[in-house]
C-alpha cells in the first residue's frame, strides 16, 4: 500500500493504492455523488450514482466498486456522467416519498437540490407505484421505519450485519415492492436490540429514532458536543445534539477509536436520565429523619464541621471515602487527594473492588499492570479469543462488535461460562463449567497443553521468572488435572477440555477476555492466576493480538484506579507504603511529607465491615450506590445506619441516600468537562454539553470547596485541564498526556512523555514487574466455601443484561431502555422447574442465609441444573440481599456469583 | 432434409436415464476415465482448443474460464457449479439433458472439476424441475456407488463430491454471481463484478460455473478431441447447439444442430413452418433477454457472431415464433412485465427502470394516439441508459427486445395496434 498518483478530471490526486476510489476521491474534495456507499461498509454498487469513466475501461463504472491503481485516469464529471446521474436520481425520486420534516439528515434531498430536481418541472419521470401500500413499522421501542422513504441502499442491512454483527435486517418482497424487515417482519418482535446503527447510517430518514422526534429540528440544534459515553468501559465516542438546552439525540462519532461510530442501545438512547425531574437540584440535610433543602453554604459548613469533629475525636482512619467509577479522572483525582490530604487517611476505594479487584490483583502480581494488554481493534484481528465469565455482547456491546466481525472472518471463539450468553451463537466451542470450578478447568487445560507440548519454551526461558524451574513447578501441580479428573470436578466433558486447549494453544495469536464470572468469587484471584498460567506458558502475551483483557464495567472504572482511588496506591499504581513515593507525591501536592499516611487503607467491603464494627465513623460517598451494589445488603444497611456521619453526593436519590446525613446534588456526565479511561487504557475527553440542573454542581468543585472549608485548601484550578496537568505530574503512566493532546483521538497509557504516541499493546519488551519478567502462580482447585445444601439446594449466579446498567440509577430513567425491559426475574433450568412444580412467571421467594427477595421465574436451559441466574439491576428484587461478604483473601472481592439459596413458589 | 447432429443429446431417448448400466454401455464415463489419465492442463487446453463457448447465453469461451480457474492457485479450495437454473422464457434444453441423460452432465462436471482441481461441486437446478431433480439425484447416487464420484475416483486419487441445490423460483438466480449467492444460502442478489467467479466465486474461492449444455459437451470433446469438435459448426462457433423452438410452428420442440444452420431452416424445415399456414411475423431469439428477428433476417446463420453482425442474439437457443397476426406490442408488454417482476431491486436503474418501461408502454398502448415510432424511441433511450448503468445483466436486457423491435419491426408494431 502507500500513496500513489492518480488523475481525476486531469487533476493529480494522491490516493491510497488499492483503496476505494470513491472514498479517496471524496477525501480529496472531489464530491462524486452516491447514496449507497458508506466508508464503514463493503461497497454495494446499488445506487449507481457514483459512476465514472476510467481510461482503458468500457463505459461507465461505479467508482465505489473500483480500487485505486497507480496512474489511473478517471473522469468524474462531464456532461454525460452528470446527465446520467440526473437520470438516475430522477428515477429514484419517481419512487420516493420526498416529504421532509427536518428531523434527520437527508442525503437524497441534498442531491435533489444539487441536480435541480427539487423543482417538479425538471423531473422527467412520472411517479411509479402509486398503488403501493407501505406501512410504517413503529413497533420498535426506539425507531420507526417508513418504507416510503426507503431507497433500498442496503446501508441499514450492512450496518446490522457487517458493523454490528447482528444480522437482524433483510428485504421483504422483491424489486420495486421490496422493503426492509426486521426478523420475521415486525421490528418490535425481532431480535433487534436497539443499537441504532441502522439509524445512523440511513441516508434518507427511512429509519429514524423515536425519542424526541416531535421535538428535534436540525435547523434549531444549537450545539453538537463530542464526548464519551457514560455507561460501560468501552468508552464510545458520542456526539450529543443539544436543542433548547436539552440533549435531543446521541450519535456515534465516525472514524475515531474505540467505537468508529458504533454504539449500543444505552449509548444511543440512554441520555434521558440527565433531564429527569427526579434529579437532585439542591443540597439536602437530614433533620429529624426528614430531608430538608439547604443552601450550599449550610450543607458544606455542616459537613466540614462534622468531618472535622470526627477526625478530632477518632483520628483520620475513622473516615473513609468511596470514589466513583462514573466520575471523571479529574473528579476522582481531586477526591482521592481530598481523602489523603484533608481526611489524612488511605481509606479510599470504590466499586472496582466489587468487580475486577481480583483480576487486577492477579495481573499486578503476575505481569505488572492491572489493565487490558491489547487494543479494542485486536478483538477483531486475533485468531482465537477465549471469553471467560464475560457476557461480552450484553455488557460490552461495542467491544463485542469487533468480536463478531472477527468471528465472521473465521476467528475461533471459545466461551467459558456456566450460563449461556449470546456469544455462544458465534462460538466455536462453549465450555459450561459448574459455578466455582474455574481453577480446575483452567488447570485441566494447562495440563493438556503441557501434555501435548504446545508450550512456548523460548518464552518460558526468557520471559518468565525462574524459567523452566517455575514451569516444572506448575507442571507438577497440574499433573493430577487429567481431562477425566477435570471433567469430574467441572462437568465439562474431557473432549471439550482437550479441544479448547488445542484451539487456544495452537492458534497463531490468541487473546483472553475475562469478566466478572471469574473475578467475583472467593477464589477470584486464583481463577485469574490459573488463567495467566495458561497464557504465559503458551507465550500468548507480550505480542500484538495476544494478551489478557478484562473489559471494564463502568465508563471510568479504569481511570478511577489509574488516578489513585485505591487504598494502597497513589495515582499511577505507586504504592503508598514507600517513603520515596510519598515524598514525591507530597512534593507535587505541596503538603508535608508526614501528613500523608503510609498505612494502606481499607477496601470497599472492609470499609463497610469496619463501619458495622464501629471503626469507621464518617463516610463520604461520591456517586456510588452500595445499597444495591455491595454484597450482603442487610449487613450493609446495618453498617450505614451505624455511621455517625454519611455524606452522599449523587445526581439522584438512591437506595443509599436515605441513610445520608447530607445529600449533595452533583453533575451528570453531560454537564462536565474532563476525561475517562476506557478498557484499553485510552484516555478520552469528556465535554460539557448542558448546564447542571438547579443548584447542582460539578463534583470536583464541591470537593475542592470542602477542602478549603476544612482548612486544607487545594490550589486554584482554572479548569479541568489544569487538574489533569497536575495529575499527569504524579501519574507516570499519563505523564505525556494533556487535554490538548486528546482533543481528536484518545491516547492509551503508558504515555510517559509528550512525544510518546501511547501504547497499544503492553509487555512487548518487558513485563511491568520489578524483574521485567512474568511470574507463574500455580494454584490448586479448592471447593467453594458455600455449597448447595438440603436447606439451600440451588446456587445463585448474578449478572447484568444489555438494557440496564448496574444499580439502575441511570438506565432505569430512560424510557427507551425500560420499554425494552424493566422487570426482574430469575432463570431456572427446565428440569428444576419440573421437579419443583414451577411454571413460567411463577412468583417465587428466594432465600439465602443472609436474606430473601421475591421475583418471577423464567424457565430456560441457559443455566445448569441446580443453578439459577438473576440480573442485579432491580431494586424491587435486590440480589445482594442474598450474597455474602466473605472475601477473596488477596483482593478483598466478594463472591457475587455464588450464593446458596432455596426457591419457594408464593402466591 | 437436414439431419440432427447430437452431442449433448447423444443418449437422449436412446437409453433409460435411470440406468447407469445403459449409460456405461453407451461409452459412458469413458471420457472421465481418459481425462483422469491425463494432466489437468491437457483437459482445459483441449476444451480451449475445441472453441466451445458457453451455452447459457453469453457465449464466453469455456476453455478460457476453465483455464483461469485452474491456474489461479493450487492448494486452495475450488468449486465447480453447474448452472441448471433454466429460467429464460422459451428455453427447455437443459431440462431435456437432465431428464434424459443425467450421467452425461455428471461426467462433464467431474471432468471439469478434475481439470481445475476442484473437489466439490453443486448443480443448481430450477426448483420446478421435479423430474430433473429426481433423475439427477438418482444418477448422483449411482455414480457414487460406481466410484465415479466420491473419493479416489476410478483409482486416480482424485476426489470429487457433487450435490444438488434447488432454486426457489427467481429468474435472476440464473445469473452466475447471483446463483453463487444463492448456493451460499443467501438471498439472490447480484454481486459486483469483477471479481469474476474464476477468481472469487463460491465462498470467496475460485469457481468454475457452466451451463448444463456446455458441460454435457465435455465428454465427447475429451473422447474425440478438439479437432473433431471444431469440424462441426462454424469457425467462431464450433459444435452443435440445442434449439428450443416454440410458438406458432407446426412442430415445436428441442433440436440439436450444428451451429450455422439458418433461422429459416430451423423454423421452416426443422420445425415444419408456421402453423395454420399463416405468414411469418417475427421470431424472438434467446428468450425475454433476446431479440426479435424480422422476415428479412431469416437467412442469418445461427451462430454467436453472425447473429451479432445483424444485431440479433443467440442467447440460450430459444426460438419463439410468432405469426403475423400476433400483437407484438402485447408480447413486448409481457416481456417488460416479466422483467419488472423479476428485477431484484438492488440497483436503481433496473428496479425503477423496469417498472417505468412497463408503465410507459402499458399507458401508451391504451392511448388512442399511440405512436410506436415515438414511444419505442423513448423506451429504447431509457433502456439504453438502464443497460449502461445497471449492476447486472438483468437491467441490461430490456434494451435487446426493445431495440430490435424498434429497428427491425416498426411495420409490425404499427400493424399490431391498428
Amino acid at each position: 500500500m502507500g500513496k500513489v498518483s492518480i488523475y481525476i478530471d486531469d487533476r493529480e490526486v494522491m490516493a491510497e493504492q488499492g483503496a476505494n476510489l470513491l472514498h479517496e476521491a471524496r477525501k480529496n474534495g472531489i464530491n462524486i455523488p452516491g447514496l449507497c456507499y458508506h466508508p464503514k461498509l463493503t461497497p454495494t454498487g446499488a445506487c449507481r450514482l457514483c459512476l465514472v469513466k476510467v481510461e482503458g475501461q468500457r463505459g461507465m463504472v461505479a467508482s465505489c466498486t473500483l480500487a485505486v491503481k497507480e496512474g489511473m485516469h478517471v473522469t468524474a464529471f462531464d456532461q454525460e456522467l452528470e446527465d446520467t446521474r440526473r437520470f438516475l436520481l430522477d428515477y429514484l425520486i419517481s419512487e420516493q416519498n420526498i416529504d421532509y420534516d427536518n428531523t434527520y439528515p437527508d442525503e437524497l434531498r441534498e442531491l435533489m437540490f444539487r441536480y435541480g430536481l427539487h423543482l417538479p418541472q425538471n423531473r422527467f419521470f412520472k411517479p411509479v407505484k402509486p398503488h403501493a401500500e407501505f406501512k410504517v413499522d413503529s413497533s420498535s421501542p426506539v425507531l420507526t421505519y417508513d418504507p416510503s422513504k426507503c431507497i433500498k441502499c442496503f446501508r441499514c442491512i450492512k450496518a446490522c450485519d457487517e458493523v454490528q454483527g447482528k444480522n437482524v435486517l433483510s428485504f421483504y418482497e422483491r424489486g420495486l415492492a421490496s422493503y426492509i424487515v426486521a426478523g420475521m417482519g415486525v421490528w418490535g418482535e425481532s431480535e433487534c436490540d436497539g443499537c441504532g446503527e441502522c439509524i445512523q447510517l440511513c441516508p434518507t430518514g427511512a429509519i429514524v429514532e423515536k425519542p424526541n422526534r416531535n421535538i428535534i429540528n436540525l435547523s434549531k440544534v444549537e450545539r453538537r458536543v463530542r464526548t464519551t459515553c457514560p455507561y460501560c468501559g468501552v468508552g464510545c465516542q458520542i456526539e450529543l445534539l443539544v436543542q433548547n438546552g436539552r440533549i435531543v439525540r446521541s450519535n456515534g462519532v465516525e472514524g475515531v477509536l474505540p467505537n468508529d461510530g458504533r454504539l449500543c442501545v444505552k449509548g444511543r438512547f440512554g441520555y434521558e436520565f440527565v433531564h429527569s425531574p427526579e434529579r437532585l437540584t439542591k443540597p439536602l440535610i437530614r433533620k429529624n429523619d426528614v430531608f430538608v433543602e439547604a443552601t450550599w453554604d449550610e450543607a458544606l459548613s455542616l459537613i466540614a464541621t462534622k468531618f472535622g469533629e470526627l477526625i478530632q475525636k477518632y483520628g483520620p482512619d475513622a473516615l473513609a471515602g468511596y470514589a466513583s467509577a462514573k466520575c471523571t479522572n479529574e473528579d476522582n483525582y481531586i477526591f482521592q487527594k481530598f481523602v489523603r490530604t484533608v481526611f489524612g487517611t488511605n481509606n479510599i476505594d470504590y466499586c472496582t473492588r466489587l468487580c475486577h479487584a481480583s483480576t487486577v490483583t492477579a495481573m499486578l502480581r503476575s505481569i505488572g499492570d492491572g489493565a487490558g494488554s491489547n487494543s479494542i481493534q485486536d478483538f477483531e484481528t486475533t485468531d482465537c479469543l477465549v471469553v471467560t465469565g464475560n457476557n461480552i455482547i450484553e455488557t460490552h456491546p461495542v467491544t463485542a462488535t469487533y468480536v463478531k466481525r472477527g468471528a465472521a472472518r473465521g476467528m475461533k471463539i471459545i466461551v467459558i461460562d456456566p450460563k449461556w450468553t449470546p456469544l455462544v451463537s458465534y462460538a466455536t466451542l462453549w465450555l459450561q463449567p459448574r459455578l466455582g470450578t474455574d481453577v480446575a478447568l483452567l488447570n485441566g487445560m494447562v495440563r493438556e497443553i503441557i501434555a501435548n507440548n504446545w508450550v512456548d519454551h523460548d518464552f518460558i526461558q526468557n520471559r518468565i521468572d525462574g524459567g523452566m524451574q517455575s514451569f516444572l513447578e506448575l507442571k507438577n501441580l497440574v499433573d493430577k488435572y487429567t481431562p477425566e479428573h477435570t471433567e469430574s470436578i467441572t462437568g465439562v466433558s474431557a473432549d471439550k477440555i482437550k479441544e479448547a486447549a488445542r484451539i487456544y494453544a495452537t492458534a497463531k495469536t490468541a487473546m483472553v477476555a475475562t469478566g466478572m464470572g471469574m473475578s467475583q468469587q472467593v477464589t477470584g484471584t486464583h481463577n485469574v492466576f490459573s488463567l495467566l498460567n495458561m497464557i504465559l506458558i503458551t507465550g500468548k502475551i507480550g505480542k500484538e493480538r495476544c494478551g489478557i483483557d478484562p473489559p471494564r464495567g463502568q465508563n471510568n472504572v479504569q481511570g478511577a484506579t489509574d488516578v489513585g482511588c485505591h487504598p494502597g496506591m497513589y495515582p499511577g499504581y505507586i504504592p503508598v507504603s514507600n517513603d520515596e513515593n510519598r515524598r514525591r507525591v507530597a512534593g507535587v501536592w505541596n503538603v508535608p511529607f508526614d501528613s500523608l499516611s503510609a498505612k494502606p487503607g481499607l477496601t470497599t467491603v472492609e470499609i463497610m465491615q469496619a463501619a458495622y464494627d464501629g471503626k469507621i465513623k464518617g463516610l463520604y460517598i461520591m456517586g456510588e450506590n452500595p445499597m444495591i451494589s455491595d454484597p450482603n445488603l442487610n449487613h450493609t444497611e446495618e453498617a450505614l445506619k451505624k455511621l455517625e456521619f454519611l455524606v452522599v453526593q449523587d445526581i439522584f436519590h438512591t437506595e443509599t441516600t436515605r441513610f445520608a446525613h447530607v445529600i449533595l446534588p452533583a453533575s451528570a456526565w453531560a454537564e462536565k468537562n474532563g476525561t475517562f479511561v476506557n478498557s484499553d487504557r485510552r484516555v478520552l475527553r469528556v465535554r460539557k454539553a448542558i448546564e447542571c440542573p438547579g443548584e447542582a454542581r460539578e463534583d470536583w468543585k464541591i470537593i475542592h470547596e470542602l477542602a478549603g472549608r476544612m482548612g486544607k485548601p487545594m490550589p486554584v484550578y482554572a479548569d479541568e485541564s489544569e487538574i489533569f496537568d497536575e495529575l499527569a505530574k504524579v501519574t507516570p503512566i499519563m505523564a505525556g498526556i494533556s487535554h490538548a493532546r486528546i482533543e481528536e483521538h484518545g491516547i492509551q497509557w503508558p504515555c510517559p512523555t509528550p512525544e510518546h504516541p501511547g501504547t497499544s499493546t503492553l509487555y512487548i519488551d518487558r513485563f511491568n514487574t520489578p524483574s521485567g519478567k512474568a511470574r507463574l502462580y500455580p494454584v490448586d482447585h479448592v471447593d467453594q466455601t458455600e455449597h448447595a445444601t438440603p436447606e439451600y439446594p440451588f446456587i445463585l449466579n448474578s449478572g447484568r443484561i444489555l438494557y440496564h446498567y448496574h444499580t439502575g440509577t441511570m438506565s432505569r430513567r430512560n424510557k427507551p431502555l425500560t420499554d425494552f425491559t424493566n422487570a426482574h426475574y430469575v432463570i431456572m433450568h427446565p428440569n428444576d422447574a419440573v421437579k419443583n412444580g414451577i411454571k413460567p412467571n411463577t412468583k417465587v421467594r428466594i432465600t439465602s442465609a443472609r436474606g430473601s427477595l421475591d421475583t418471577y421465574v423464567r424457565i430456560a436451559d441457559e443455566v445448569l441444573e441446580g443453578e439459577l441466574f438473576m440480573p442485579w439491576h432491580f431494586t424491587e428484587a435486590q440480589v445482594n440481599r442474598l450474597t455474602r461478604d466473605e472475601l477473596d483473601p488477596y483482593s478483598r472481592i466478594a463472591p457475587f456469583k455464588i450464593s446458596a439459596v432455596r426457591v419457594e413458589a408464593i402466591d | 432434409m437436414l439431419k440432427e447432429y447430437r452431442i449433448a443429446l447423444r443418449n437422449s431417448g436412446l437409453i433409460n436415464p435411470e440406468s447407469i448400466e445403459e449409460f456405461i454401455a453407451a461409452d459412458g464415463y469413458q471420457a472421465l476415465r481418459k481425462a483422469l489419465r491425463s494432466e489437468p492442463l491437457g483437459i482445459y487446453e483441449e476444451i480451449y482448443e475445441s472453441g466451445l463457448r458457453g451455452r447459457g447465453g453469453a457465449g464466453f469461451s469455456t476453455g478460457a474460464k476453465e483455464k483461469a480457474a485452474a491456474v489461479i492457485c493450487s492448494d486452495c479450495d475450488k468449486y465447480v457449479i453447474c448452472n441448471a437454473d433454466e429460467g429464460e422464457p422459451g428455453t427447455f434444453k437443459d431440462r431435456v439433458i437432465m431428464e434424459t441423460d443425467p450421467h452425461t452432465l455428471i461426467e462433464g462436471m467431474t471432468i471439469a472439476a478434475y481439470s481445475i482441481g476442484a473437489h466439490r461441486g453443486f448443480i443448481y437446478i430450477r426448483g420446478e424441475y421435479e423430474l430433473s431433480i429426481r433423475r439427477l439425484t438418482l444418477a448422483i447416487e449411482q455414480a457414487y456407488q460406481h466410484g465415479f464420484l466420491g473419493n479416489n475416483i476410478l483409482g486416480s486419487g482424485f476426489n470429487f463430491d457433487l450435490e444438488i441445490r434447488r432454486g426457489a423460483g427467481s429468474y435472476l438466480c440464473g445469473e452466475e454471481l447471483t446463483l453463487i449467492e444463492s448456493v451460499e444460502g443467501k438471498r439472490g442478489y447480484p454481486r459486483i463484478k469483477p471479481p469474476y467467479p474464476a477468481e472469487k466465486g463460491l465462498w470467496g474461492s475460485p469457481t468454475l460455473i457452466n451451463n448444463v449444455e456446455t458441460l454435457a459437451n465435455f465428454p465427447q470433446i475429451i473422447l474425440n478431441g478438439a479437432k473433431w469438435y471444431r469440424s462441426i459448426g462454424t469457425e467462431n462457433s464450433p459444435g452443435t447447439k440445442i434449439f428450443t423452438i416454440s410458438g406458432d410452428v407446426v412442430n415445436p420442440g428441442y433440436y440439436e444442430y450444428p451451429m450455422g444452420i439458418t433461422l429459416r431452416e430451423l423454423i421452416f424445415d426443422v420445425a415444419g413452418g408456421i402453423k395454420n399456414n399463416k405468414p411469418f411475423g417475427t421470431a424472438l431469439l434467446g428468450g425475454a433477454a433476446g431479440t426479435f428477428a424480422a422476415e428479412n433476417q431469416l437467412d442469418v446463420q445461427m451462430s454467436y457472431d453472425k447473429l451479432k453482425e445483424v444485431g440479433l442474439t443467440l442467447g440460450s437457443g430459444a426460438v419463439i415464433v410468432l405469426d403475423s397476426t400476433r400483437n407484438v406490442n402485447q408480447t413486448m408488454l409481457s416481456i417488460l412485465k416479466f422483467f419488472k417482476h423479476e428485477s431484484c431491486g438492488k440497483c436503481i436503474p433496473c428496479r425503477i427502470g423496469t417498472t417505468q418501461l412497463y408503465e410507459t408502454l402499458a399507458n401508451e398502448l391504451k392511448s388512442p394516439t399511440f405512436n410506436p415510432n415515438k414511444v419505442y424511441r423513448e423506451l429504447v433511450w431509457q433502456a439504453e441508459l438502464m443497460a449502461r448503468t445497471s449492476l447486472c445483466p438483468l437491467g441490461q436486457s430490456p434494451v435487446l427486445p426493445l431495440k430490435s423491435l424498434h429497428d427491425n419491426l416498426m411495420a409490425l408494431l404499427t400493424a399490431s395496434n391498428a
